[in-house]
């Protein structure tokens, strides 16, 4: 979805920085303050959110902070069911995972591909 | 650009926890947060509405339980321990509740056996994660944007309708799911789509909550109309920054689909 999207944007993506965290390579606008925000609602202390909150408020306004916490949010529940009912990995992107871009990203790294046969 | 504040929300007052954001929320937002807490109230397919909303609570106890902590922080997944629970669930039941909610990157299949082992129903662990999924979304985008949790609401009184689809079958994942060409008239809507992906069929041995999650999760994401538009954003970010931002959350969770 995300090398899709940036293809059609024509904003580039390094699809590693998902699991590594942000590169210079990343064009994607407010990539690092909307990537933050990511970070301190899934791992971070309140504190931590409130001051990434702030600087999506600030720069991207309040219609985008919405939006950008919904989806924040919608993704601690697409994982759950993923993961909890065992679906596929090789299903993801409509059928269209591509082994390559898996090890280019780094979820080859991850437990589930490590220890599963699927 | 002035922060949002919050109010003191007061709980029982049957008022949302929403309204404590002096950012406007999207009125979607809104009323799928309203209805996925009243359908979380409600008799399911397997769990009263009583047991649902004590599965509501333990999700919210897990993230405080201090087992869970040290297994998020272990080299191993299986770690020897006691959860910090409520005491209203099952041992399966907690169990289930806390793992998938703290750590949901390194389950497996011979662990959900195991779930299932101890006496819980296939029926039971979907409708559980599917109330784990419909939490986490709210509860994360209350976190997000800094307003106090909704305090849980009462249960409804009735029985489960204990429905399983005819056309259930365990193959492409750990638990039985529906595909689409197995589903038939009396599991009610499911699909938008015959193609529509395993994501979409994860919760369709419960189709009540499949509803349910989609009807939430659509309006956080993306309907799936315009999940393939990629040139096309109905939101207030960008389509790139939409991926870059769920691409991140499905990272730090460890989850390989």
């Amino acid at each position: 979805m995300l090398r899709e999207s940036s293809q059609r944007s024509e904003e580039a993506v390094q699809l590693a920085d998902v699991t590594q965290g942000l590169s210079e390579q990343t064009k994607v606008r407010q990539a690092d303050i909307l990537m933050n925000y990511a970070e301190a609602v899934v791992r971070g202390s309140s504190d931590d959110i409130a001051t990434a909150r702030d600087a999506v408020h600030r720069v991207m306004g309040g219609e985008a902070l919405i939006d950008a916490a919904a989806t924040i949010a919608a993704f601690h529940g697409f994982v759950r069911i993923a993961d909890a009912i065992g679906i596929p990995y090789k299903t993801a992107a409509a059928g269209g995972d591509v082994p390559e871009i898996r090890e280019q990203v780094g979820v080859n790294q991850f437990h589930r591909v490590q220890n599963d046969d699927d | 650009m002035e922060t949002p504040q919050h109010h003191p929300h007061q709980a029982g007052n049957g008022a949302s926890s929403l309204d404590a954001c002096k950012v406007p929320i999207r009125d979607d937002l809104r009323q799928s947060h309203a209805q996925a807490w009243a359908a979380i109230a409600k008799p399911g397919t397997w769990l009263t509405g009583a047991r649902r909303l004590a599965v509501a609570a333990e999700i919210r106890q897990a993230r405080h339980c201090r087992f869970c902590a040290q297994l998020r922080d272990s080299l191993s997944p299986n770690l020897k321990g006691e959860h910090e629970s409520l005491g209203a669930l099952a041992p399966a039941e907690v169990e289930l509740i806390h793992r998938v909610v703290s750590d949901p990157g390194r389950l497996s299949e011979p662990w959900t056996q195991s779930i299932l082992a101890m006496g819980l129903s296939e029926g039971e662990y979907v409708e559980i994660v599917g109330i784990i999924a419909l939490v986490m979304i709210m509860d994360a985008f209350t976190r997000a944007i800094g307003v106090p949790e909704q305090p849980l609401p009462q249960p409804v009184a009735g029985e489960p309708s204990r429905y399983r689809p005819p056309g259930a079958r365990k193959d492409a994942c750990w638990l039985p799911i529906v595909e689409p060409v197995d589903a038939v008239e009396a599991d009610g809507f499911m699909y938008p789509s015959p193609k529509a992906g395993y994501i979409y069929r994860g919760l369709s041995l419960v189709p009540e909550s499949l509803r349910n999650y989609w009807a939430l999760a659509n309006i956080h994401y993306l309907p799936g109309q315009v999940i393939y538009q990629f040139d096309k954003s109905i939101r207030a970010i960008s389509r790139p920054q939409t991926e870059i931002l769920a691409a991140r959350v499905s990272a730090l969770h460890q989850c390989a689909y």
